[in-house]
């Protein structure tokens, strides 16, 4: 092997088309598409050839590719190098991959540890060798106060973008139906209104309830905007993927170790891809031995209260019909001049 | 030493190595070793991440090893820089490193 090769390696932000046409065609001769959520790109050149190429997306490294003819001179390794040091410079530490099983032994070389799979199909890694266990920790100790509690523990996952009286009912509801409530509030900051500010404001809201204690929803519980589409063709089948590993991973690790046996949810009339994930739960939840429940959620005049009916009266300046259907918490907080700033990115966002 | 935060030095390079320290306050050393000579050369490296740990004073921690083949002296160089960047601090102790 000719070992006087010029190997060359850059950081895109902006792909131009010809380096976009670079990187797809790496990416597809591994059956991988290009990710339309990427922040960065690496890509490596050898002798000016496309060699390598592997991208960052928050805290998930993805769309990693090395061409045929350069296998075997450990280019993942230079990749996963660059992209992990990358993901340090910008002060994530936690990193996660998604990829096919075949690849579970090279990236468990190179520092990643299994979290989940599922056979055939996906494999959750992460680089923390205990980063699961550590979370698991986490919410028992968050538990411990209300470890004098006994009988059914239920529990409730919320995007709450923002906290409505929606939310309110379905969590009163279930917290007056059992006899501890875990309220898990996705982490995931993909949605316009910051994690922060959405934990905070349901903390707030929910102060009054006495059997309810309050989670992050961190990494492990996994939003769909971070499960990747790019090497899963079939857009049903990451549908059902998606929530096989988000739900496994709750029904066989979180949910075990807090005793939780039931999982509620609000019904969905609106949004489609709700709607299909409350039929993945009653399909994936009961035969794992955690009852799901769907509760009707509330309406006034005629309409579900939800999160998305708020933002869209946010951008009409509603703030009348606000008041009616969210908390106070929330209604300060939209009324403050942190509020303002979120109708101008919702504004933005509309054009 | 007191690891405050995730540091992180060296490369996955052939004859190098990468090392990742986080937080593990009052919960002792952990160290996790993944080698391409484990079998060779696994005890050696362990000790010397150990009494490199010893000397520098480092009492919780957990230590990920993640070793191409790299030298004795490439691990200590790079647990080094892992160590003070974990801990957040630029005095670095020459003449104990």
């Amino acid at each position: 092997m000719d070992n006087n090769y010029q190997l060359t390696k850059e950081f895109i932000k902006r792909p131009d088309t010809g380096e976009i046409s670079e990187i797809s065609s790496l990416l597809e001769e591994n059956s991988l598409t290009f990710d339309d959520d990427i922040e960065e790109t690496l890509l490596i050149k050898i002798d000016s050839i496309p060699a390598a190429t592997g991208s960052i997306s928050g805290n998930v490294l993805k769309c990693i590719a090395v061409k045929n003819e350069f296998k075997n001179r450990n280019l993942t390794g230079h990749l996963l190098t660059d992209l992990v040091n990358r993901e340090y410079q910008k002060g994530n530490t936690d990193l996660f991959l998604f990829t096919k099983p075949d690849n579970r032994t090279i990236f468990s070389q190179l520092g990643f540890f299994p979290v989940y799979e599922i056979k055939d199909n996906v494999i959750l890694m992460e680089n923390n060798p205990s980063g699961l266990d550590t979370y698991i920790e986490k919410l028992k100790k968050e538990s411990e106060k209300y470890s004098g509690i006994k009988g059914k523990r239920s529990s409730i996952v919320v995007n709450c973008n923002p906290v409505t009286n929606g939310h309110l009912y379905l969590i009163e509801k279930a917290a007056s139906e059992s006899d501890l409530l875990h309220l898990f509030v996705v982490s995931e900051d993909r949605s316009v209104f910051p994690f922060e500010t959405r934990y905070r404001l349901v903390r707030e809201a929910t102060e009054h309830i006495k059997n309810l204690v309050l989670h992050t929803g961190s990494y492990y519980i996994i939003s769909n905007s971070t499960f990747p589409s790019y090497f899963i063709k079939d857009s049903k089948k990451i549908v059902t993927l998606h929530a096989q590993l988000d739900l496994g991973i709750f029904s066989e690790r979180i949910a075990p170790a807090l005793g939780i046996t039931e999982r509620v949810a609000g019904d969905e009339p609106l949004c489609p891809v709700t709607s299909n994930y409350n039929r993945m739960m009653n399909e994936i939840l009961p035969p794992r031995g955690i009852n799901f429940r769907i509760i009707k959620r509330l309406e006034s005049e005629g309409d579900v209260v939800s999160a998305s009916r708020v933002r869209k009266l946010l951008i009409e300046r509603d703030f009348k019909s606000i008041r009616r259907i969210v908390p106070s918490a929330t209604y300060n907080f939209l009324t403050s001049e942190e509020g303002e700033k979120i109708i101008d990115i919702l504004k933005k966002g509309k054009k | 030493m007191k690891i405050v935060k995730t540091g992180i030095a060296g490369t996955l390079e052939s004859s190098d190595v990468m090392i990742t320290v986080r937080s593990n306050s009052g919960k002792g050393i952990e160290i996790h070793l993944q080698s391409i000579v484990e079998k060779q050369f696994g005890k050696q490296i362990r000790l010397v991440v150990d009494s490199f740990l010893k000397t520098l004073s480092v009492d919780d921690a957990v230590v990920q090893i993640n070793d191409r083949g790299a030298l004795d002296c490439t691990i200590e160089a790079r647990l080094a820089a892992a160590l003070y960047r974990g801990a957040d601090r630029t005095d670095y102790d020459w003449e104990k490193i």
